[in-house]
Protein backbone atom coordinates (compact mmCIF):
# COMPACT_ATOMS: atom_id res chain seq x y z
CA UNK A 1 0.00 0.00 0.00
CA UNK A 2 1.28 3.48 -0.74
CA UNK A 3 0.10 6.83 0.58
CA UNK A 4 -2.89 7.07 -1.70
CA UNK A 5 -4.01 3.58 -0.97
CA UNK A 6 -3.73 1.31 -3.95
CA UNK A 7 -4.15 -2.22 -2.64
CA UNK A 8 -1.36 -4.66 -3.53
CA UNK A 9 -3.67 -6.32 -6.08
CA UNK A 10 -4.49 -2.96 -7.69
CA UNK A 11 -0.81 -2.02 -7.82
CA UNK A 12 0.14 -5.35 -9.42
CA UNK A 13 -2.66 -4.96 -11.94
CA UNK A 14 -1.66 -1.39 -12.86
CA UNK A 15 2.00 -2.39 -13.04
CA UNK A 16 1.22 -5.13 -15.56
CA UNK A 17 -0.97 -2.81 -17.64
CA UNK A 18 1.87 -0.28 -17.64
CA UNK A 19 4.41 -2.98 -18.60
CA UNK A 20 2.34 -3.87 -21.64
CA UNK A 21 1.90 -0.20 -22.59
CA UNK A 22 5.64 0.36 -22.13
CA UNK A 23 6.39 -2.59 -24.38
CA UNK A 24 4.34 -1.00 -27.16
CA UNK A 25 6.00 2.40 -26.63
CA UNK A 26 9.49 0.85 -26.62
CA UNK A 27 8.78 -1.03 -29.82
CA UNK A 28 7.72 2.26 -31.48
CA UNK A 29 10.80 4.04 -30.10
CA UNK A 30 13.08 1.24 -31.31
CA UNK A 31 11.62 1.52 -34.80
CA UNK A 32 11.92 5.32 -34.74
CA UNK A 33 15.55 5.21 -33.61
CA UNK A 34 16.26 2.13 -35.70
CA UNK A 35 17.88 0.36 -32.78
CA UNK A 36 17.13 -2.19 -30.09
CA UNK A 37 15.80 -0.99 -26.76
CA UNK A 38 16.57 -2.95 -23.62
CA UNK A 39 13.42 -2.87 -21.51
CA UNK A 40 13.42 -2.71 -17.76
CA UNK A 41 10.56 -3.09 -15.33
CA UNK A 42 9.30 0.48 -14.86
CA UNK A 43 8.72 1.52 -11.29
CA UNK A 44 5.42 3.21 -10.62
CA UNK A 45 4.13 5.23 -7.70
CA UNK A 46 1.03 7.25 -7.05
CA UNK A 47 1.86 10.43 -5.12
CA UNK A 48 0.31 13.76 -4.23
CA UNK A 49 1.00 16.17 -7.10
CA UNK A 50 2.39 18.73 -4.64
CA UNK A 51 5.30 16.37 -3.90
CA UNK A 52 6.30 16.13 -7.55
CA UNK A 53 8.63 19.17 -7.77
CA UNK A 54 10.67 17.98 -4.76
CA UNK A 55 10.83 14.41 -6.13
CA UNK A 56 12.51 15.56 -9.30
CA UNK A 57 14.53 18.50 -8.02
CA UNK A 58 17.51 16.36 -7.01
CA UNK A 59 17.63 14.22 -10.09
CA UNK A 60 17.60 17.16 -12.47
CA UNK A 61 19.22 19.79 -10.28
CA UNK A 62 22.58 20.14 -11.97
CA UNK A 63 21.47 19.07 -15.39
CA UNK A 64 20.06 20.90 -18.33
CA UNK A 65 16.61 19.43 -18.68
CA UNK A 66 13.73 19.51 -21.09
CA UNK A 67 10.10 18.97 -20.17
CA UNK A 68 7.43 18.20 -22.70
CA UNK A 69 3.81 18.02 -21.72
CA UNK A 70 0.72 16.64 -23.40
CA UNK A 71 -2.87 16.66 -22.15
CA UNK A 72 -5.11 13.60 -22.55
CA UNK A 73 -8.75 12.88 -21.92
CA UNK A 74 -10.96 9.84 -22.32
CA UNK A 75 -14.19 8.23 -21.08
CA UNK A 76 -15.14 7.51 -17.46
CA UNK A 77 -13.39 10.63 -16.19
CA UNK A 78 -9.94 9.42 -17.17
CA UNK A 79 -7.98 12.57 -17.95
CA UNK A 80 -4.74 14.24 -17.11
CA UNK A 81 -1.49 15.56 -18.36
CA UNK A 82 1.57 13.52 -19.31
CA UNK A 83 4.98 15.10 -18.81
CA UNK A 84 8.17 13.56 -20.11
CA UNK A 85 11.42 14.82 -18.59
CA UNK A 86 14.80 14.46 -20.24
CA UNK A 87 18.32 15.39 -19.42
CA UNK A 88 19.75 17.31 -22.35
CA UNK A 89 22.97 15.27 -22.27
CA UNK A 90 20.82 12.29 -23.30
CA UNK A 91 19.20 14.36 -26.02
CA UNK A 92 22.58 15.19 -27.53
CA UNK A 93 23.35 11.47 -27.90
CA UNK A 94 20.01 10.70 -29.49
CA UNK A 95 20.09 13.64 -31.87
CA UNK A 96 23.49 12.48 -33.09
CA UNK A 97 22.05 8.99 -33.59
CA UNK A 98 19.13 10.35 -35.59
CA UNK A 99 21.20 12.80 -37.56
CA UNK A 100 19.50 15.94 -36.28
CA UNK A 101 21.44 19.19 -36.52
CA UNK A 102 23.32 19.78 -33.26
CA UNK A 103 21.46 22.94 -32.34
CA UNK A 104 18.90 23.69 -29.66
CA UNK A 105 15.91 24.11 -31.94
CA UNK A 106 16.45 20.78 -33.68
CA UNK A 107 17.00 18.96 -30.42
CA UNK A 108 13.82 20.30 -28.90
CA UNK A 109 11.96 19.37 -32.05
CA UNK A 110 13.39 15.85 -31.78
CA UNK A 111 12.43 15.56 -28.11
CA UNK A 112 8.92 16.71 -28.97
CA UNK A 113 8.73 13.95 -31.59
CA UNK A 114 10.03 11.32 -29.18
CA UNK A 115 7.71 12.50 -26.40
CA UNK A 116 4.75 12.36 -28.69
CA UNK A 117 5.63 8.80 -29.76
CA UNK A 118 6.19 7.68 -26.18
CA UNK A 119 3.20 9.43 -24.66
CA UNK A 120 0.58 8.56 -27.25
CA UNK A 121 1.75 4.96 -27.79
CA UNK A 122 2.01 4.39 -24.06
CA UNK A 123 -1.37 5.96 -23.28
CA UNK A 124 -3.12 4.29 -26.23
CA UNK A 125 -1.78 0.94 -24.98
CA UNK A 126 -3.00 1.73 -21.50
CA UNK A 127 -6.41 2.88 -22.76
CA UNK A 128 -6.91 -0.24 -24.89
CA UNK A 129 -6.39 -2.47 -21.87
CA UNK A 130 -8.88 -0.58 -19.74
CA UNK A 131 -11.28 -0.41 -22.69
CA UNK A 132 -11.08 3.33 -22.96
CA UNK A 133 -9.98 5.61 -25.74
CA UNK A 134 -8.08 8.84 -25.38
CA UNK A 135 -7.71 12.12 -27.20
CA UNK A 136 -4.64 14.30 -26.96
CA UNK A 137 -3.78 17.95 -27.07
CA UNK A 138 -0.70 19.13 -28.93
CA UNK A 139 2.58 18.69 -27.04
CA UNK A 140 3.88 21.75 -25.21
CA UNK A 141 7.48 22.47 -24.41
CA UNK A 142 7.52 23.61 -20.81
CA UNK A 143 11.13 24.36 -20.29
CA UNK A 144 14.62 23.63 -21.21
CA UNK A 145 18.02 24.59 -19.97
CA UNK A 146 17.64 26.86 -16.99
CA UNK A 147 18.01 24.32 -14.21
CA UNK A 148 14.67 25.27 -12.71
CA UNK A 149 12.87 21.96 -13.17
CA UNK A 150 11.23 22.18 -9.75
CA UNK A 151 9.71 25.61 -10.49
CA UNK A 152 8.35 24.50 -13.83
CA UNK A 153 6.85 21.37 -12.28
CA UNK A 154 5.34 23.46 -9.51
CA UNK A 155 3.64 25.75 -12.02
CA UNK A 156 2.38 22.82 -14.04
CA UNK A 157 1.24 20.53 -11.28
CA UNK A 158 -0.29 22.94 -8.78
CA UNK A 159 -3.83 22.54 -10.03
CA UNK A 160 -3.68 18.75 -10.08
CA UNK A 161 -4.23 16.60 -7.01
CA UNK A 162 -2.43 13.40 -7.88
CA UNK A 163 0.38 12.18 -9.99
CA UNK A 164 1.28 8.75 -11.25
CA UNK A 165 5.03 8.64 -11.49
CA UNK A 166 6.43 6.18 -14.02
CA UNK A 167 10.18 5.82 -14.00
CA UNK A 168 11.29 4.79 -17.44
CA UNK A 169 14.74 3.72 -18.38
CA UNK A 170 15.59 2.86 -21.94
CA UNK A 171 18.93 1.39 -22.71
CA UNK A 172 19.76 1.46 -26.36
CA UNK A 173 22.35 -0.89 -27.80
CA UNK A 174 25.23 1.48 -27.35
CA UNK A 175 23.68 4.47 -25.65
CA UNK A 176 21.74 4.74 -22.50
CA UNK A 177 18.79 7.02 -22.47
CA UNK A 178 16.71 7.73 -19.44
CA UNK A 179 13.60 9.75 -19.11
CA UNK A 180 10.84 10.10 -16.59
CA UNK A 181 7.19 10.14 -17.35
CA UNK A 182 4.75 11.78 -14.98
CA UNK A 183 1.03 11.43 -15.42
CA UNK A 184 -0.77 14.19 -13.57
CA UNK A 185 -4.34 13.20 -12.82
CA UNK A 186 -7.21 14.70 -10.82
CA UNK A 187 -8.62 13.01 -7.72
CA UNK A 188 -11.75 11.65 -9.37
CA UNK A 189 -9.60 10.07 -12.09
CA UNK A 190 -7.73 8.09 -9.40
CA UNK A 191 -11.03 6.80 -8.06
CA UNK A 192 -12.11 5.91 -11.59
CA UNK A 193 -8.83 4.14 -12.29
CA UNK A 194 -9.19 2.14 -9.07
CA UNK A 195 -12.71 1.11 -10.07
CA UNK A 196 -11.44 0.04 -13.48
CA UNK A 197 -8.61 -1.98 -11.88
CA UNK A 198 -11.11 -3.66 -9.55
CA UNK A 199 -13.27 -4.53 -12.54
CA UNK A 200 -10.28 -6.13 -14.29
CA UNK A 201 -9.31 -8.00 -11.11
CA UNK A 202 -12.86 -9.28 -10.63
CA UNK A 203 -12.65 -11.04 -13.97
CA UNK A 204 -9.98 -13.38 -12.57
CA UNK B 1 -1.87 -37.44 -19.49
CA UNK B 2 -1.46 -34.52 -17.12
CA UNK B 3 1.29 -32.14 -18.20
CA UNK B 4 3.42 -30.43 -15.54
CA UNK B 5 3.35 -26.72 -16.42
CA UNK B 6 5.27 -23.77 -14.98
CA UNK B 7 3.95 -20.22 -15.33
CA UNK B 8 6.72 -17.68 -14.75
CA UNK B 9 5.88 -13.97 -14.50
CA UNK B 10 6.55 -11.31 -11.87
CA UNK B 11 2.96 -10.11 -12.15
CA UNK B 12 0.22 -11.99 -10.33
CA UNK B 13 -2.29 -10.60 -12.81
CA UNK B 14 -0.26 -11.86 -15.77
CA UNK B 15 -0.02 -15.35 -14.23
CA UNK B 16 -3.79 -15.37 -13.74
CA UNK B 17 -4.31 -14.16 -17.31
CA UNK B 18 -2.36 -17.17 -18.58
CA UNK B 19 -4.35 -19.60 -16.43
CA UNK B 20 -7.64 -18.08 -17.52
CA UNK B 21 -6.69 -18.20 -21.21
CA UNK B 22 -6.02 -21.92 -21.18
CA UNK B 23 -8.81 -24.18 -22.49
CA UNK B 24 -10.51 -26.83 -20.33
CA UNK B 25 -9.21 -29.54 -22.63
CA UNK B 26 -5.66 -28.63 -21.60
CA UNK B 27 -4.88 -31.23 -18.95
CA UNK B 28 -2.14 -29.75 -16.79
CA UNK B 29 -0.81 -29.40 -13.29
CA UNK B 30 0.35 -25.86 -12.56
CA UNK B 31 3.19 -24.31 -10.66
CA UNK B 32 4.17 -20.65 -10.64
CA UNK B 33 7.38 -18.65 -10.34
CA UNK B 34 7.74 -14.91 -9.73
CA UNK B 35 11.07 -14.41 -11.48
CA UNK B 36 13.72 -16.24 -13.50
CA UNK B 37 15.67 -17.53 -10.50
CA UNK B 38 12.55 -19.11 -9.01
CA UNK B 39 11.78 -20.66 -12.37
CA UNK B 40 15.22 -22.22 -12.68
CA UNK B 41 14.99 -23.60 -9.15
CA UNK B 42 11.84 -25.46 -10.22
CA UNK B 43 13.20 -26.53 -13.61
CA UNK B 44 16.41 -27.95 -12.11
CA UNK B 45 14.56 -30.11 -9.60
CA UNK B 46 11.39 -31.21 -11.30
CA UNK B 47 10.20 -32.53 -14.61
CA UNK B 48 8.35 -29.68 -16.31
CA UNK B 49 6.83 -30.26 -19.72
CA UNK B 50 5.93 -26.71 -20.66
CA UNK B 51 6.91 -23.25 -19.41
CA UNK B 52 4.99 -20.04 -20.04
CA UNK B 53 7.76 -17.48 -19.66
CA UNK B 54 7.70 -13.69 -19.29
CA UNK B 55 10.79 -11.76 -20.40
CA UNK B 56 10.98 -8.51 -18.42
CA UNK B 57 11.39 -9.63 -14.82
CA UNK B 58 13.49 -8.71 -11.78
CA UNK B 59 16.33 -10.95 -10.46
CA UNK B 60 16.72 -12.94 -13.66
CA UNK B 61 14.89 -12.12 -16.89
CA UNK B 62 13.38 -14.52 -19.41
CA UNK B 63 16.41 -14.39 -21.68
CA UNK B 64 18.55 -15.53 -18.73
CA UNK B 65 16.16 -18.43 -18.16
CA UNK B 66 16.27 -19.47 -21.82
CA UNK B 67 20.07 -19.32 -21.79
CA UNK B 68 20.24 -21.50 -18.67
CA UNK B 69 17.76 -24.02 -20.11
CA UNK B 70 19.92 -24.27 -23.20
CA UNK B 71 23.24 -24.43 -21.35
CA UNK B 72 22.04 -27.01 -18.86
CA UNK B 73 20.12 -29.03 -21.47
CA UNK B 74 16.93 -28.86 -19.42
CA UNK B 75 14.25 -30.78 -21.27
CA UNK B 76 11.12 -28.62 -21.55
CA UNK B 77 9.15 -26.58 -24.06
CA UNK B 78 8.98 -22.81 -23.59
CA UNK B 79 6.30 -20.44 -24.81
CA UNK B 80 7.37 -16.84 -24.26
CA UNK B 81 4.62 -14.40 -23.31
CA UNK B 82 5.93 -10.86 -23.32
CA UNK B 83 5.19 -7.18 -23.71
CA UNK B 84 8.61 -6.69 -25.28
CA UNK B 85 7.53 -7.16 -28.86
CA UNK B 86 10.51 -5.75 -30.72
CA UNK B 87 11.26 -7.95 -33.75
CA UNK B 88 14.85 -8.40 -32.60
CA UNK B 89 13.68 -9.69 -29.23
CA UNK B 90 11.29 -12.16 -30.86
CA UNK B 91 14.12 -13.39 -33.06
CA UNK B 92 16.40 -13.74 -30.05
CA UNK B 93 14.00 -15.87 -28.02
CA UNK B 94 13.34 -18.14 -30.99
CA UNK B 95 17.07 -18.56 -31.52
CA UNK B 96 17.42 -19.49 -27.86
CA UNK B 97 15.01 -22.34 -28.43
CA UNK B 98 11.58 -21.00 -27.49
CA UNK B 99 8.70 -22.77 -29.20
CA UNK B 100 6.64 -19.65 -29.75
CA UNK B 101 6.26 -15.97 -28.92
CA UNK B 102 2.93 -14.61 -27.72
CA UNK B 103 2.29 -10.89 -27.34
CA UNK B 104 0.86 -9.65 -24.05
CA UNK B 105 -1.84 -9.30 -22.93
CA UNK B 106 -2.67 -12.97 -23.54
CA UNK B 107 -6.14 -14.20 -24.35
CA UNK B 108 -7.74 -17.53 -25.23
CA UNK B 109 -7.37 -17.06 -28.98
CA UNK B 110 -3.66 -16.30 -28.89
CA UNK B 111 -2.88 -19.20 -26.55
CA UNK B 112 -5.12 -21.70 -28.34
CA UNK B 113 -3.45 -21.09 -31.70
CA UNK B 114 -0.06 -21.96 -30.23
CA UNK B 115 -1.24 -24.91 -28.14
CA UNK B 116 -3.02 -26.40 -31.16
CA UNK B 117 -0.09 -25.79 -33.47
CA UNK B 118 2.23 -27.80 -31.23
CA UNK B 119 -0.27 -30.50 -30.30
CA UNK B 120 -0.78 -29.63 -26.64
CA UNK B 121 -4.55 -29.67 -27.14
Amino acid sequence: MNKLGFTEEQRDCLQEIINVAMGLASDKLARFLNTFVHLQVPSIALVGAMHIPAEFENRYQDAEAALISQGFFGNEGVRGEAIVLYKMENAHKISALLGYEPDDVSEIEMLTDISSILTTTFLNGLAAQIENSLSYSAPRILSSRHGNVADVLKNTSFHWEHALKVDISYQLVDHSFNCDMILLIPGEAVTNIKNILDRILEAF
Amino acid sequence: MTLPVLICDDSILARKQVRKSLPESFDAEFQTAGNGLEALAVLRNQEIGLVFLDLTMPELDGIGVLEAIKAECIDCFVIVISADIQPEMQKRVMELGALAFVQKPVNEDKINVVLKQYGFI
